[in-house]
């Protein structure tokens, strides 16, 4: 792209020490079906180039979707101005890690290119999520779901010689469900299923299967749910529970951005301090991995929006605290390189710290091997309600489909057994984890402006002794 | 723009779609973001673009065109023409306003001086400085700029253009990791901008919080600060629209007529309010903007609407228009008639909330839901205001609103990183609200 090479140019010129541009080109479909009615269709087309500067130590930023020469040096001009301007509010010059650059371009395959297929047959995969949860005989008044594919290009420069090119297709299904039984009303919102990759992944996939196991998990528990034990108990987290608590408790607390407080006024600060590497923070058969390159994953990339070449982040190891995330900004005032989790969500935003696909990597014990010692506990499958506080050490999450376990036995379903308990009790109190893991999509938000970013989160099952559980 | 408008329309004509939106923006938008009392990176957008909704016999499509020459918007209405000619029609579709309207000019949202400004650093050190006056170690935030130009134009007659202005602050003051208090200011023009009272008031608030206690758990009366009401009403407003409630994301579904909250609760809509961050002359569709009473007297009266869901349900539009989602412009909600020191003088125990944020809910059809304070909260005993911490607001909306015993009488505008549709709330106290904590 020559309008990329000659804004870097033009920035270095301007007086920049360091100057990236990118361009970013989005295009896709959405579609959306509420109560059975398709609500239309949303066609994204979307381009433009962003430049980000260093210049006296202070960091500019500008936008630009008029691709004309005229533009991008006004953009230029006015990144290097602000960054000028930043540099006399600044106690400390912005400084960035020394890394090695390549020239690359890489891209997701798509066996079926979503773009040869006709909007009505995208529909079709909502219709048939439509057909197959009405063939239950369970009353769901209220369904919305949503398809949506995006193609994502983007290419990347910079002043010290990088160039990436990459091209990502990503294809999802969205479902609330609302189901209405006996006088009672349970919801699963804003279920996802979502990858990186061509249409065929998401017929592969069949969401249809996970809509129908949703409306019966939630007519059982209106049927047969019953208050689940209180006070302190084992609990069984599945995958997806493991997934949302590995996110939330181990991924955004180790966001070096945080810990150094750049996002103080938004999404707040961190427990975990510079001086904390090499801490425990749980159990021995705790290691949370944060990997970027995990083929056809929703949070999938290879190289980062600084340019820096991906690998997998092993957040905890075997219960100590063993990196953080990091950019060029923050592995430089850790004194290190960075691992590559510099992530912007369009041409208009900056490249700050994220995660990608995070996981609680697996153990050695089979479901089974999980249960069959625990007297009284929960198996808590799937969360609605979850949040943390700001330093990501309270958190809690509300069990949607959730059983008893009574002698090494999965019994009845109980309705919304509550887990609230601090980082270090959660990650302290698994002694065992499964063989197996399994992923689930979310858009984790950061940011101002918001950039709501692809992500897996997941892992494996994890067993919690000795647990304060509550009822609502 | 208007010329790319009509360019625009009179192609989408000769395709043979019925109804036509197209809405074309300018942007300019500047921020400044800080931390640890230092400027962290300052940003400019620059945009130009369209968006685009047309019909054909019920079948409906939108898209955005940014690259905005006469080639690429024939090509983009071709395929948009090529995509919905197969599609299945949106069956409860009825169409947009019949234009044109007339417009009236809303009083303080367009200020030269904001489009004149060149360089608004000084604002962010006044604010990280009375922060830092009133006790504050460390100051972060962010300011923003804007001066938006709207041109609309619709097949049914519209032609509207409005332009505004806007200025804001957001600031957090730490004394110390677990001491902080926030302040937010904004306005839609120069003068009525006060960046030294937002950073004055989180830095009073993080002052005030220092050496705070675990929080005790259980059913308290609670005085929610204008920011931290603001951020459950700002929730709220997603579930006034029409569109929300069939889609099974708000606990209003099927209570219109219904008491859903206490006499004391009168909530508004007012997309035409002066200085109001989301005023806006007209909807998406072109219907001048007006106040909505959403609910009265704690009576809920109407969901918000556009012409299509409006028809669909037998009423007017509220011009709420989201061609496919009603949403709010600025929600208000009225205030009481305490002042500040009388509601807090109602409080023999109870707690003081300053801010919230990670709102989520177990069940939006029930309501269900809990919310995080962060900043200053405070135990009230016996008038005396003791810092504690790390509590949990585990409650359900509905039972809030029911449980509101009293409004002070000054509305404070809140729009920040937390609360995305401006609200416009005074401080709010309600009785018996759930608390929890982490007890491991």
């Amino acid at each position: 792209m020559e309008l990329l090479e000659f804004a870097v140019e033009k920035a270095l010129e301007l007086g920049a020490s360091y100057a990236e541009a990118r361009y970013e080109e989005k295009s896709g479909t959405h579609l959306a079906m509420k109560n059975g009615s398709p609500e239309g269709m949303d066609i994204e087309a979307d381009k433009g180039i962003g430049i980000r500067v260093l210049a006296n130590g202070g960091m500019g930023f500008a936008s630009t979707n008029v691709l004309t020469r005229e533009s991008v040096a006004e953009a230029v001009k006015r990144a290097v101005k602000l960054a000028k301007a930043a540099s006399q509010v600044r106690n400390e010059p912005i400084e960035f890690s020394e890394e090695d650059f390549h020239r690359v371009s890489y891209k997701v395959k798509m066996k079926k290119d979503f773009r040869d297929i006709s909007p009505e047959e995208k529909l079709e995969i909502l219709r048939k999520i439509e057909e197959e949860v009405k063939a239950t005989g369970i009353n769901v008044p209220m369904r919305y779901l949503m398809y949506s594919d995006q193609l994502w290009k983007k290419v990347f420069v910079n002043s010290e010689g990088a160039y990436v090119k990459s091209k990502i297709p990503r294809v999802s299904v969205v479902y609330n469900l609302v189901v209405f039984e006996n006088g009672q009303m349970e919801q699963a919102p804003f279920v996802q299923r979502a990858f990186s990759g061509g249409f065929e992944l998401i017929e592969k996939d069949e969401p249809w299967n996970w809509a129908v196991r949703d409306v019966k998990a939630l007519k059982r528990l209106i049927t047969e749910g019953r208050k689940p034990p209180e006070g302190r108990v084992d609990l069984v987290i599945s995958p997806e529970v493991a997934g949302i608590a590995v996110h939330e408790s181990v991924g955004h607390p180790y966001e070096s951005d945080r810990i150094f407080g750049r996002e103080a006024a938004q999404a707040g600060e961190s427990f975990v301090k510079p001086d904390m590497l090499g801490e425990r923070i749980g159990s021995e058969v705790v290691t949370v991995v944060d990997d970027p390159t995990i083929p056809n994953s929703w949070g999938f990339y290879l190289y980062d929006d600084e340019g820096v070449k991906a690998r997998p982040r092993y957040l905890i190891r075997n219960g100590i605290i063993n990196e953080f995330l990091t950019n060029r900004e923050y592995a430089a005032k850790l004194g290190g390189r960075s691992n590559a989790a510099a992530r912007a969500i369009n041409y208009n935003r900056e490249p700050i710290v994220r995660m990608a696909n995070t996981y609680l990597a697996p153990g050695d014990y089979s479901f089974e091997e999980l249960i069959e010692d625990i007297k009284l506990g929960v198996y808590m499958v799937s969360f609605n309600e979850w949040n943390i506080d700001d330093r990501r050490y309270q958190q809690r999450y509300i069990g949607r489909e959730a059983y008893l376990i009574e002698n090494g036995e999965i019994k009845h379903p109980v309705r919304r057994p509550i887990l609230e308990i601090t980082t270090r009790a959660l990650w302290s109190s698994v002694d065992a984890v499964g063989k197996d893991v399994e992923f689930y999509p979310g858009t984790c938000g950061k940011g101002e402006p918001g950039q709501g970013v692809p992500v897996w989160m997941g892992g494996a099952h994890a067993r919690l002794r000795d647990i304060p559980l509550r009822r609502p | 723009m208007f010329e790319l408008n009509e360019f625009i329309l009179k192609k989408a004509e000769e395709l043979g779609f019925g109804d036509v939106v197209v809405l074309s923006y300018e942007t300019n938008r500047r921020q400044v973001r800080f931390a640890n009392n230092e400027i962290t990176v300052a940003k400019h957008w620059h945009e130009r673009k369209v968006e685009l909704f047309v019909e054909k016999e019920k079948r409906i499509a939108s898209t955005t065109v940014t690259e905005l020459s006469e080639e690429n918007v024939e090509r983009v209405l071709k395929t948009l023409k090529k995509n919905i000619e197969n599609l299945s029609p949106k069956e409860d579709y009825y169409g947009i306003a019949q234009g044109p309207f007339k417009y009236k000019d809303i009083p303080e949202t367009f200020d030269k001086a904001i489009v004149e400004l060149d360089e608004p650093n000084d604002y962010v050190e006044t604010a990280i400085n009375s922060a830092l006056s009133e006790g504050a170690k460390r100051v972060a935030g962010v300011l923003y700029t804007d001066h938006n130009r709207l041109y609309l134009t619709t097949s049914n007659g519209v032609e509207a253009f409005d332009e505004g202005t806007g200025i804001e602050i957001s600031v957090r003051a730490f004394v110390g990791d677990l001491e902080s208090g926030h302040g937010t200011c904004s306005a839609r023009v120069l003068k009525k901008f006060d960046p030294e009272l937002a950073g004055r008031k989180a830095g009073e608030i993080a002052h005030m919080a220092r050496n705070p206690v675990q929080g005790p758990e259980g059913r308290f009366d609670v005085i929610f600060d204008p920011l931290a009401f603001a951020n459950l009403l700002s929730y709220m407003g997603f579930m006034l629209s029409a569109y929300a409630a069939e889609a099974g994301f708000s606990f209003l579904a099927g209570k219109l007529g219904q008491k859903v909250a206490s006499e004391l609760v009168t909530l508004k809509d007012v997309g035409n309010l002066p200085n109001g961050y989301g005023s806006r002359k007209f909807d998406d569709e072109g219907v001048p903007t007006r106040e909505t009473t959403v609910i009265e007297n704690g009576t809920f009266k109407t969901f918000l609407l556009n012409t299509s869901l409006a028809k669909k349900y037998g009423t007017e539009t509220t011009a709420n228009a989201g061609l496919i989602m009603p949403r709010p412009w600025n929600i208000v909600l009225e205030p009481g008639d305490y002042s500040k020191s009388e509601l807090f003088g109602e409080v023999k125990r109870g707690i003081y909330i300053t801010n919230v944020w990670y709102t989520r809910f177990q069940n939006y059809v029930t309501g269900d839901f809990s919310t995080i304070p962060r900043d200053g909260i405070f135990l009230i005993e016996s008038g005396e205001f003791k810092p504690i911490r790390n509590i949990r607001v585990s409650d359900n909306l509905g039972r809030i609103l029911s449980n509101v015993v009293a409004i002070s009488n000054e509305p404070f505008q809140v729009h920040w990183w937390e609360v995305s549709r401006p609200v416009i709330t005074p401080y709010v106290l309600v009785k018996d609200v759930g608390i929890t904590r982490a007890t491991k």
